[in-house]
């Protein structure tokens, strides 16, 4: 049986010394540069002019008269639509209405695009590099070594994992070699970074690969850049044409007796 | 104490302020700020957005009881954190300055000041509601209307902007514009019961000065607008008061043969058909009821009675012994 069979590798202590502990430090300074250099790469949040604020809070407007309606009584809903109804169709909210009915910009060539773009590529830069450079420092300083060995033994599976840059197909799994060190620092500091750093560190490239995945969940905004505004406030008008308006204060004299009664 | 720092103390009695302004002190020199030039969380005392909150409602109170040198500490500590040019600090340096201005000379400085920093940046919400603020308290009611509505224009979902619009036309005697803008508060925040019997109050105000024709109708406005607000806070001392006040009315209008009026209102017009007389009599009773149990238990001290304000209290007894007095007549 394989498993009964210990291998014993003698192991020069100096690679403790000298491989892992270096590695796994190396792996954490990187990892708090990350954050800070994140930081310090990060371009503070644009400013909104007055105008974009107007286009947004009073698409907002429609939204939530549409949302909260019933607060209303019919008379007072009607005059709010005639009111609003008009003023979106002919886009009066609008930031700049002489751009009604042009194509939306192209993503590419607006400025305000090519910002954001420019952010995603600072981010993306910050993880690639530092990821990059210390790859290849291992690979050139360090690249063979079996380092150490895990206390628990492990299925065939993990070979690839444990054991990559060390093409030995008899060694036991349990042996670890250095670059898979690597890989296992990469993948699981997380939690000592966040000690370090606190919780919403950009020190754990794995968090920004995720957001990379879905570019905008967190972005927020009612609209995202290539979205034609003008779209909207028709979408809102007519929404807002088609509701169906009912008020909360029809009978509310009957229900507040009825609940009154009871009590 | 630190809790009821943490809600804005707005609607404090002033016994309470005073004593979170007591405290200041002592709060103050607890918070001590790291002076580490980045944040290292496990080096340094955590900060939570909490610590901020409590310095800012420090503030308020201790500029409602004339602490000004506690007061300035919590701006000088709030501007180290987030930097002159924050916009919430910013406002918040102009109400400190407010508050310490000694002549008109200098909220006149302060005035061109909030000006200066408009025109730079005209995005600053804090620093223009200040401006807002300032003409009205130095009596320019117009100016400060023009203003507001300009500032709603171009930020038409602030409900605070929105009350305080309400506000200002209300003290101008305008009945409609304040409903108009009371509505839009509610839209805003639709199960504020509060905003509710406000809009009810002022109502029952135009019904007072409005001719014979209309009155009914709104009237019976006032008194749904009260029914919504009981209806979303149980035992709510303002509607009941309302309440009773609006079906008092009303009952003293029509005579005891009244039909549910159909002249009144058009039903065409989708207007919900109006209570019946039994319907407004028993809500009425009903008010009378829940205000003379609130009255009776609130001065008996009763657990879980005490929190009305007292001048509402004596307010709504008053009503009663009216009505008593009538009676008895």
């Amino acid at each position: 049986m394989a498993q009964a069979l210990t291998q014993t590798i003698y192991r020069d202590p100096a690679l403790f010394y000298w491989i892992l502990f270096p590695i796994t430090v190396v792996m954490i300074l990187t990892g708090i540069l990350r954050h800070y250099g994140t930081v310090l790469l990060q371009a503070a949040p644009k400013k909104e002019d007055i105008k974009g604020r107007r286009e947004t809070r009073s698409l907002l407007r429609g939204i939530t008269l549409r949302n909260n309606a019933p607060v209303l009584s019919r008379s007072s809903f009607q005059a709010r639509k005639n009111y609003i109804i008009p003023a979106y169709q002919s886009g009066q909210f609008l930031k700049d209405p002489d751009a009604k009915g042009q194509p939306p910009p192209n993503p590419m060539t607006d400025p305000a695009g090519m910002e954001q773009m420019m952010g995603m590529m600072k981010g993306n830069m910050a993880t690639m590099i530092p990821q990059t450079l210390i790859m290849s420092w291992i690979n050139s300083f360090f690249s063979g070594f079996i380092i150490m060995k895990l206390p628990f033994p492990l299925t065939i599976r993990f070979k690839s994992m444990l054991q990559s840059g060390v093409a030995t197909r008899d060694l036991d799994v349990r042996w670890v070699s250095s670059l898979s060190w690597y890989f296992l620092n990469l993948f699981g500091l997380q939690s000592i970074f966040t000690f370090i750093l606190g919780n919403d560190n950009a020190a754990n490239q794995m968090a920004a690969q995720m957001a990379q995945m879905n570019p905008g969940a967190g972005a927020g905004g009612l609209f995202a850049p290539g979205q034609d505004p003008d779209k909207m406030f028709q979408n809102e008008a007519e929404n807002l044409e088609v509701l169906e308006h009912w008020t909360v204060l029809d009978g509310v004299e009957e229900r507040l007796l009825d609940d009154l009664d009871i009590v | 104490m630190t809790s009821s720092l943490l809600h804005p103390p707005a609607h404090l009695p002033p016994s309470v302020a005073l004593h979170l302004s007591q405290q200041a002190p002592l709060l103050l020199q607890n918070h001590s700020t790291s002076k580490l030039p980045i944040s290292i969380p496990f080096l340094s005392t955590s900060e939570t957005p909490e610590t901020w909150a409590i310095l800012e409602n420090l503030l308020l109170s201790c500029l409602r009881t004339g602490d000004d040198k506690s007061a300035r500490l919590c701006v000088e500590k709030l501007t180290e954190r987030f930097g002159e040019e924050n916009d919430r600090v910013m406002g918040l340096q102009g109400l400190f300055e407010e508050a310490v201005a000694e002549n008109d000379a200098d909220l006149e400085e302060l005035m061109a000041e909030y000006d200066a920093i408009l025109k730079e940046n005209p995005t600053n919400m804090p620093i223009a509601k200040r401006r807002i603020a300032l003409l009205r308290s130095t009596g320019k009611l117009e100016e400060a209307t023009v203003a507001l509505v300009a500032f709603l224009d171009s930020s038409p979902t602030d409900a605070e902007a929105w009350a305080e619009l309400a506000d200002l036309y209300l003290s101008q005697g305008l009945f409609s514009q304040t409903i108009y803008c009371l509505e839009e508060v509610l839209l805003i925040v639709p199960n504020a019961w509060n905003i509710h019997a406000r809009l009810g109050e002022v109502i029952y105000m135009s019904a007072q000065v409005s001719g014979e024709s209309g009155i009914e109708k709104l009237l019976v406005d006032s008194i749904r607008r009260f029914c919504r607000s009981i209806e979303l806070c149980d035992d709510y001392l303002r509607g009941f008061y309302g309440l009773k006040l609006t079906t008092g009315r009303l009952l003293s209008l029509l005579p005891q043969n009244f039909k549910p009026a159909s002249t009144v209102i058009n039903p065409a017009a989708g207007e919900p058909a109006p209570p019946t007389l039994a319907y407004v009599q028993r809500l009425n009773e009903i008010a009378t009821a829940k205000l003379a149990e609130i009255v009776r238990r609130s001065n008996a001290g009763e657990k879980g009675w005490d929190g009305y304000e007292q001048a509402e209290i004596i307010a709504a007894r008053a009503l009663l012994d009216k009505d008593v007095a009538k009676v008895e007549k």
